[in-house]
């Protein structure tokens, strides 16, 4: 009893460490957007605010049962996955390792690759029970790209796995701490397939065809204020901390204490974000296929790196 | 006893046909009867064993027994088959045709029964046509479009039947026994062209029933044209047939052959390519039936591929997906069934916004498309992840990034089911809609649970698995690679599953109780035409629905790969077959003469063919 | 929420200070005004660095900005938009037109006064109003929240009837069929 309270703990602080990064680099990322465009740019802490405005707005009507739950499945997505990446390296010595040791040896990439997954589609339900138009267009925009970016995400983290014959996050981060070279280094090529499936999954332009402002109004939150819009938005952020965590993990050899954490997802997450700032955005078809091009290529590389 | 089952299948499914005429209800009651009772006498009192009945026909040895290999399958057959008697009596309340469904239903659950049992060839095969003919009566009953769809699924059943066929007489001629397990046991005696010949016979005979890919052709037409009641069990227990046979020829043949990792190599990539093409068609297709039929033919893709991989993981995968395959397809096209019941059409673009009036329906297609996108805590997870797992491992890793794709893709199509019959505007049209008869929803809702469990307790089926492939020469599985609840894969990974599911149970509740049962008393329903529209106020008539060219974006980048149509091959090949009739039927002059030149060349030929053979 | 500052909760303080700092607009772009709101967003005067920002839709917005004249077409559905919006929210209103008309106060389709149709929290005086009065607008909408005296919305639901008659007045066949509100 006291060992699952123990977890319970854990758990409860890791989500909160992964909300306020998550948050954090919401926030600050508005600010470098913003010194980019050559402006001041809201504080740091903006996000935070705009959460708590949402969580204290009223929401007066609802469109189904599927509007409640589908924020709900969107958080599961977040939350559960979050509990299946190692936040810290493993038996690290810093005095709070222990409580991010979550449910870590009980899955594997590949369940983690399905459950990542499971928040897309609890979304894509409950837009499409409003009705909009703009939200159900959305979806099929952002399960269309999922279908564009998995292929070389797969094919970097096939060629790591037959690399080093396992498909576990902490066994690929033993692998780094006993060779002491990332992984990154190790396999370059499915680094670079791995970082383009990244920059998808990040929906930044130019594959910020989802939301895609102006022209979707904002797609499938079209129809959430308030409570939902704030679900939806700690979701996405607790979400883009454990894409970044897991990134970091497989390839730049995990973290051993918060500050490296923050100092490589921080890194990790500039490649995206600035790519995205000066870029356009691409019609759904482009960025769908832009996938199956040099990122497959590299993709494909990567496991010709592993089997020679 | 197990003949007793088979005669009161037969005489159940003729007096239901009679019973039909006199009374409909004498022929619904009939009907569950000849099901459900053999159906439950078999599950209770057959048991595994090699010789359950003998009988002699025509000097020929017809030898039943139940292997525990055909004992999974029975299990499917029989399950989907009891599940799906009850749906169909308030499916077909009111159509036309009740009475021939319900023999060719009967005589095809007795006829998949019968193949399960055969321990020869011969019955086998008896019951291979049996089960062929019923289903073509089935894929005809609506009367629609016979010329092309029944024609295009006899001639491919023709093709492996004949295919089989010749396959028995070589058997029957080199090693002079019909008995399956002669025929795997002196496998080795046989001349290697014939090793390499029987194999591939039988993989057209059996790969046309499972609909890999170059023999797929006659399946999304027959799937979605036949009566969504016999549909669930044509996809779900009758295509299984094709997988059975699969097993055998793949385990019990090829393995003993050198040249045979080569066949189970180029049959897994044929089953990868029909995943990824069949989802490809699936997402363009814009009628409900059509794409749970592509659908099914992709999944069989994947079931094909472990099958032909052949470790015992990929083995584990591939049989627990044919459970739960079945499980879930059916399912699903109970639902798809249960909405041309209540609505009278299944195309997504004409019906939409049911899930306020078809809950059950709706909660029981959410699950099945959960485990048919292979999304954890469901069962269609387990068998997916095993599969992937053991791919790898294989070193098949351009297969598993096709499958990978072929499952990823799934979402779409699983999503638009889901949007098409639920989701979206809810239209004046169909506020008239009610839920389906309990009779319907039960048996769905049913099968869906089944995937809940099996997802987390996967080794309640497992078991029966284990000794399946410890009758096919497996080591037990129990203990290495799985324990429990607790997936492993030979490199030490594993996934934990009753963890998994408490943990999304939990999360689940907590924003469930946050958001739904805290708000869902502050706020009210307001209809899906009180949507931001930039202040416009949609009028009645004015139809905000996205059902036209829902996935246009992503079939405008697949496009260069649905031109190459297989079909299109094959009407090339059928012009070309026209061309060659045309000069036969050239030989017919209708001249006496002609043909007595004829019988003296034939002769002529047939003394120097014995002379140059036989001295 | 809706009361003096005297007799705010201390929830009430930090909800004000948290919906003040996140204000998310949907400009409503009638008529020429819609051309200032470009610059006050943008690089030169920037109002994100006040947590403004703009919304999609009408479900995640706070403040309504009416940007110029309404004519009767335009006012129906800028009602529909208002009354879509959730709670707590506020209205704008920019530009001469929304006070008295400006250059189209004689006009035989515009109305004069949008404070009869809807409440309006803040007016931003001008012809055009440069972006500095915009955003000066704003600052005095995010005294009045942290003060707890921007009860638009309050009033609207007060005095529903008396905005209701003055919606009919000028459409009533619209505003006859159109759907409850939505707060």
């Amino acid at each position: 009893m006291e060992h699952i309270l123990i977890k319970i703990l854990g758990a409860i602080a890791t989500f909160i460490l992964a909300f306020i990064v998550g948050m954090t680099y919401g926030g600050v990322v508005r600010k470098i957007t913003a010194r980019v465009h050559n402006r001041l740019g809201p504080p740091f802490y903006q996000n935070f605010i705009d959460a708590l405005k949402l969580f204290s707005k009223k929401t007066a009507i609802h469109h189904g049962v599927m509007h409640f739950l589908g924020p709900a499945f969107l958080m599961v997505s977040s939350v559960v996955s979050l509990m299946f990446v190692p936040v810290l390296i493993p038996g690290g010595d810093s005095w709070y390792n222990s409580w991010f040791s979550n449910m870590i040896y009980d899955g594997d990439l590949i369940f983690l690759i399905y459950i990542m997954v499971f928040g897309s589609l609890g979304m894509a339900l409950g837009a499409g029970q409003t009705g909009n138009p703009n939200s159900s267009i959305g979806i099929t925009r952002g399960l269309s790209q999922m279908v564009g970016y998995e292929i070389p995400w797969v094919l970097a983290l096939v060629s790591l796995m037959l690399m080093y014959k396992t498909t576990s996050i902490v066994d690929f981060i033993n692998v780094q701490q006993e060779t002491g070279t990332w992984l990154m280094f190790a396999n370059p090529f499915a680094f670079i397939a791995g970082l383009f499936a990244l920059m998808g999954m990040f929906h930044y332009s130019p594959f910020d065809i989802i939301g895609a402002p102006a022209e979707l109004a904002s797609g499938p939150v079209s129809e959430n204020g308030g409570k939902f819009l704030f679900t939806m938005m700690s979701s996405g952020s607790v979400f883009s901390f454990v894409k970044l965590t897991l990134f970091v993990d497989i390839f730049m050899g995990g973290a051993s204490n918060l500050v490296v954490l923050v100092i490589k997802t921080f890194t990790l997450y500039m490649i995206p974000v600035l790519y995205g700032i000066v870029s356009h955005r691409y019609r759904t078809e482009q960025a769908v296929t832009f996938f199956w091009k040099w990122p497959l290529f590299f993709g494909l590389l990567a496991v010709l790196y592993a089997v020679l | 006893m197990l003949t007793l089952i088979l005669v009161i299948f037969l005489g159940g499914a003729i007096l239901t046909w009679l019973g039909r005429k006199i009374n409909p209800l004498l022929g619904d009651l009939l009907f569950l009867v000849s099901v459900i009772l053999p159906a439950t006498m078999f599950v209770m009192n057959i048991k595994v064993g090699d010789t359950i009945a003998q009988h002699t026909l025509l000097g020929i040895d017809l030898v039943w027994g139940l292997s525990p290999l055909a004992h999974l399958f029975s299990l499917v057959v029989v399950g989907l088959g009891v599940m799906l008697s009850i749906y169909s009596i308030s499916y077909m309340r009111g159509k036309e045709k009740v009475g021939m469904y319900y023999f060719s239903f009967i005589l095809s659950i007795m006829a998949m029964l019968g193949i399960l049992v055969s321990r020869d060839w011969i019955s086998f095969f008896i019951f291979w046509e049996i089960m062929t003919w019923s289903s073509y009566l089935m894929v005809i009953l609506n009367g629609k479009k016979v010329q092309s769809i029944g024609i295009k699924y006899f001639v491919f059943s023709a093709l492996g039947a004949y295919s089989m066929l010749m396959a028995l007489v070589i058997i029957n001629s080199q090693l002079g026994s019909f008995m399956l397990s002669d025929t795997f046991n002196n496998f080795q005696h046989l001349s290697p062209a014939n090793q390499i010949l029987i194999p591939v016979l039988l993989l057209v005979a059996f790969g046309v029933k499972s609909a890999v890919m170059p023999l797929h052709i006659w399946a999304p037409d027959a799937y979605s044209n036949s009566p969504m009641g016999y549909t669930a069990v044509f996809s779900g227990a009758l295509s299984k047939m094709g997988v059975y046979g699969l097993v055998l020829v793949i385990i019990s043949m090829t393995t003993q052959l050198p040249a045979g990792s080569l066949i189970r190599i180029i049959v897994a990539w044929l089953g990868g390519f029909t995943a990824a093409a069949a989802t490809l068609w699936a997402i363009t297709q814009d009628d409900g039936k059509k794409l749970l039929a592509w659908s099914s033919i992709g999944q069989l893709g994947y079931i094909v591929t472990g099958v032909a991989i052949g470790t015992p993981l990929a083995m584990l995968a591939a049989m627990f997906l044919v459970v739960v395959h079945a499980l879930f397809k059916g399912s699903l096209f109970m639902a798809v069934g249960a909405i041309e019941k209540q609505t009278g059409t299944t195309d997504f673009k004409e019906v939409n916004g049911l899930i306020r009036k078809m809950p059950v329906t709706f909660i029981s297609s959410l699950l099945s498309i959960i485990a048919l996108a292979g999304i954890p805590p469901l069962a269609g997870f387990v068998s997916k992840w095993m599969l992937y797992e053991a791919l790898i491992q294989n070193h098949n890793y351009l297969l598993v990034v096709l499958l990978f794709f072929a499952s990823t893709a799934a979402f779409l199509y699983a999503y638009k089911f889901l949007h098409g019959y639920f989701l979206g505007q809810e239209e004046p049209e169909w506020a008239h809609v009610k839920e389906a008869p309990m009779s319907m929803t039960i048996p769905m809702l049913l099968l869906a649970l089944t995937t809940f469990v099996l997802g987390t307790w996967p080794q309640l089926l497992f078991n029966s698995i284990d000794s399946a492939m410890q009758y096919l020469g497996y080591d037990a599985t129990n203990g290495k690679l799985w324990t429990d609840s607790v997936l492993f894969s030979q490199w030490g990974d594993k996934v934990a599953l009753q963890p998994v599911l408490y943990a999304i149970i939990a999360v689940f509740l907590f924003f469930a109780i946050f958001l739904y049962f805290k708000g869902r008393k502050a706020t009210r329903y307001v209809t899906t035409k009180d949507i931001s529209t930039s202040g416009e106020i949609p009028k009645e008539w004015e139809n905000l629905t996205f059902k036209v060219n829902f996935m246009q974006p992503f079939e405008r980048a697949i496009e260069p790969f649905l031109k190459r149509q297989i079909e299109k091959y094959y009407l090339g090949f059928g012009k070309g077959m026209e061309a060659l009739f045309d000069f036969t039927r050239r030989i017919y002059t209708g001249n006496g003469q002609t043909y007595a030149i004829y019988a003296i060349v034939f002769l002529a030929l047939l003394l120097i063919f014995r002379v140059s053979l036989f001295g | 929420m809706y009361n003096d500052k005297n007799s705010q909760k201390i929830v009430d303080i930090i909800q004000n200070y948290a919906r003040k700092h996140s204000l998310w607009v949907l400009a409503y772009g009638t008529g020429c005004g819609a051309i200032e709101i470009a610059p006050t967003m943008t690089s030169r005067y920037d109002a994100e660095r006040l947590g403004i920002r703009g919304a999609a839709t009408p479900r995640q917005a706070d403040v309504l900005l009416i940007t110029g004249y309404l004519t009767v077409k335009t006012v129906k559905r800028v009602v529909r938009v208002y009354e879509q919006m959730q709670d707590p929210k506020y209205v704008i209103g920019f530009g001469s037109c929304t006070i008295n008309g400006g250059m189209y106060y004689d006009s035989y389709n515009t109305i004069n006064l949008l404070d009869r149709y809807l409440p309006v929290d803040v007016y931003i005086n001008g012809c055009m109003p440069r972006p500095e009065a915009v955003i000066q607008g704003f600052v005095k909408l995010q005294e009045l929240i942290s003060q707890g005296k921007a009860n638009g919305a309050a009033k609207y639901k007060e005095n529903l009837e008396w905005y209701k008659a003055n919606q009919k007045k000028i459409a009533p066949k619209w505003f006859e069929r159109a759907p409850e509100y939505n707060w």
